[in-house]
């Protein structure tokens, strides 16, 4: 003889599961700690799209250029048009809204023995509470060191590091 | 006697421990990402990626100051004291090849290319 019985069981399990788990979730919840374990993936991205960034900057804009737009604006210490280029890279998005992406670049050469590093453009003033993520792109350029202004210096061919700090405002 | 609510009960705990099953395993997943995540930043791709770039862009821009430790000496230095990362790299030129053994190591990745091109 097959009955229904067990069919209302289960029902009225799935009901009492739900109040049960309910009512731990409730007393759970009140107790847990909170880790921002997740911000990393965020960095990740942050970092990843300012590489792609000084990368693109970093390769001629056709091939009839001689150089690349980074050569070009670490060749004449032009922080201002780096500033226009870098910022519409990080910050452009499809549509007419655009991101709060702030930096603070420099520029690392090395004098001799000394390795300098100079503040070379930057959108804020960093405050020291920025969360900020670094990354880094080699450029070869003619060009004393520290920087000069006035265009490419003949017979000083140097390899420069620059380091971006991103952060999200 | 009725004892319809002792399998209620019953029946309860059995679903419920199947449901904090599927919880454990959504929770496990945030934790799998932030693990991918930390092993991605660690591993230094794009480091890799742009000192390899730069050092065989050296090669076409600069052919006769290459080896004149100039250039050299700058990503090697520059590596050191801003990424703690060495670098090391040294080329040649045997029968209208130029060959470059180069060398990156930054404590966690180590990574050697020998790059041979006409």
């Amino acid at each position: 003889m097959v009955d229904d019985r067990g069919q209302l069981y289960t029902i009225e399990g799935f009901a009492a599961a739900i109040i049960m788990v309910f009512t731990i979730f409730l007393v759970l919840s009140s107790t847990t700690v909170y880790t921002p374990g997740d911000s990393h993936i965020s960095n990740l991205q942050l970092e990843q799209l300012g590489h792609d960034v000084l990368w693109t900057m970093n390769l001629p804009p056709a091939s009839a250029s001689a150089q690349s737009l980074l050569q070009q604006y670490i060749g004449e210490n032009n922080a201002v048009s780096f500033n226009t280029t870098f910022m519409n890279g990080i910050n452009n998005k499809t549509g007419f809204a655009t991101d709060t992406l702030q930096y603070s670049a420099s520029v690392t050469c090395r004098d001799g023995s000394n390795i300098i590093q100079t503040p070379f453009a930057y959108s804020r003033n960093m405050t020291g509470r920025e969360h900020a993520v670094r990354v880094t792109q080699w450029v070869l350029v003619q060009q004393t060191c520290p920087l000069s202004p006035g265009g490419p210096i003949p017979g000083n061919p140097h390899a420069m590091l620059v380091e971006v700090l991103l952060w999200r405002e | 006697m009725n004892d319809d609510a002792q399998w209620i009960i019953l029946m309860g705990f059995i679903v419920s421990f199947s449901l904090f099953f599927l919880a454990t395993v959504i929770d496990q997943s945030t934790l799998v990402g932030q693990t991918t995540a930390e092993n991605v930043q660690d591993f230094g791709k794009n480091d890799i990626r742009d000192t390899r770039a730069v050092i065989i862009d050296a090669v076409y821009q600069d052919p006769t100051d290459f080896n004149n430790q100039n250039i050299q000496t700058d990503i090697e230095n520059i590596s050191l004291y801003r990424k703690g990362a060495i670098v090391n790299y040294s080329s040649s030129s045997y029968d209208g090849y130029t060959i470059i053994v180069m060398h990156y190591n930054n404590g966690v990745t180590v990574y050697n290319e020998t790059w041979t091109s006409p």
